[in-house]
């Protein structure tokens, strides 16, 4: 029978989704990164792990919003959002909602095509993720494909979105992410500087 | 920023429709005009300073004060209900208590980041979810609003029905038993509640 599913060409992207997460990093190393389920935290936790990374260990489709929590909570922070072309397109309604916010977030999305935590399926996705971005209201919405480029990244407009198109991975897959989720939240509260008690939960 | 930093975008965002009028028939109840501040002053006694939700008819009081920004709460609207728990989520483990607002509807499209998110990180929100379905209402809230209690139980999470007469202490307990439990617990606002 006919399928729907649409899989990527060899030319959908030219980047090793953790080469192009390196780069990202080296453009945000001060920043407080929120990333979504499945291969992206996991590539994170191998490439560095380090307390400002928040590993979302499932909810899919909720990087971007608990971003925007935190960002909201700390405006004089920049936060990222790390999130895969499969779960924005879980959450696409989110957009505007992070685009009325103004907020300091920079929404970076690997796009290779595939729900590939889940062994490689086609993912449904908008033809244009930055237009979508900017129709939604972001500031600033780009493509970007070389490393080059994604590590001098500066983020002036914000809510901002950084498409990156990518290849499926082929470098070793990372554990899955070794702290659990109270201590995911404890050390993003002391990379955060606040309080982490009875009085906060 | 939303509500309480209005400016010219978040102010559009904010004009709404009309809200629906087909509330459901319940028992009579005189309807405090106060009772939508009680509740956010308690939410704000107990040091809740952000919201997101969706709204409901049930709780038009609420969502007006909440868009008006005269409660001292920030006020997010989101598109669907799992959105708001994410952004709260998000603001609560950033060190800012936060509540949710949401129709019973919504509930549904919440559990997976109730249980993949909520419950395994402790980030214990409070929910202000309303019970269409519990008196006579539209045919649509019939099921969830029979199975509501038991969807909730199911969850392990506690479930608090409003009651007008103790409406700041019904807060007050909501907020505790999320902070006690380090789960989301449930304040479900039916329509005899007038908020």
């Amino acid at each position: 029978m006919t399928s729907l599913a649409r899989l990527p060409d060899a030319a959908h992207g030219p980047l090793a989704p953790q080469a192009a997460l390196r780069a990202v990093l080296e453009a945000a190393a001060a920043d407080l990164v929120v990333s979504t389920c499945g291969y992206p935290s996991r590539d994170l936790q191998a490439i560095g792990d380090r307390r400002e990374h928040f590993y979302l260990v499932g909810s899919m489709g909720m990087a971007a919003p608990v971003a925007l929590g935190v960002a909201l909570a700390h405006p004089d922070r920049r936060i990222v959002a790390v999130d895969g072309d499969g779960s924005v397109a879980m959450n696409l309604g989110c957009l505007p909602m992070v685009a009325a916010s103004g907020a300091q977030l920079v929404h970076v999305v690997l796009d290779n095509g595939l729900h590939e935590s889940t062994g490689g399926q086609a993912t449904v996705r908008p033809l244009d993720l930055p237009a979508l971005a900017l129709a939604a209201g972001y500031r600033s919405a780009r493509t970007v494909d070389s490393l080059d480029e994604l590590a001098a990244l500066t983020f002036d407009a914000t809510p901002a979105l950084v498409h990156i198109p990518c290849a499926p991975r082929t470098e070793a897959i990372g554990a899955r992410i070794r702290l659990t989720p109270a201590q995911l939240v404890a050390r993003a509260r002391a990379a955060l500087d606040v309080p982490h008690s009875e009085e906060i939960e | 920023m939303f509500t309480t930093a209005a400016g010219a975008s978040a102010a559009t965002l904010l004009v709404t429709p009309a809200l629906h009028t087909d509330n459901p028939s319940c028992p009579a109840r005189a309807r405090p005009a106060d009772a939508p501040r009680v509740v956010l002053d308690a939410f704000r006694d107990a040091g809740c300073t952000f919201a997101s939700g969706v709204p409901c008819s049930l709780l038009a009081g609420l969502f007006a004060a909440l868009e008006r920004g005269d409660s001292a709460i920030e006020y997010a609207p989101a598109p669907r209900e799992d959105c708001a728990v994410g952004v709260a989520t998000g603001a609560l483990l950033a060190g800012r208590p936060s509540f949710v607002l949401m129709q019973n509807s919504g509930l549904g499209y919440c559990l997976n980041v109730i249980t993949s998110l909520n419950m395994i990180y402790g980030l214990a929100l409070p929910l202000v979810v309303s019970w269409r379905g519990r008196h006579a209402d539209a045919v649509e809230h019939d099921v969830i609003g029979a199975r509501m209690p038991d969807l909730v139980a199911s969850l392990g999470l506690a479930f608090t029905v409003f009651d007008p007469d103790r409406a700041a202490a019904c807060v007050g307990e909501v907020v505790d038993r999320a902070r006690t439990t380090r789960l989301p617990a449930i304040l479900a606002v039916d329509a005899s509640a007038g908020l």
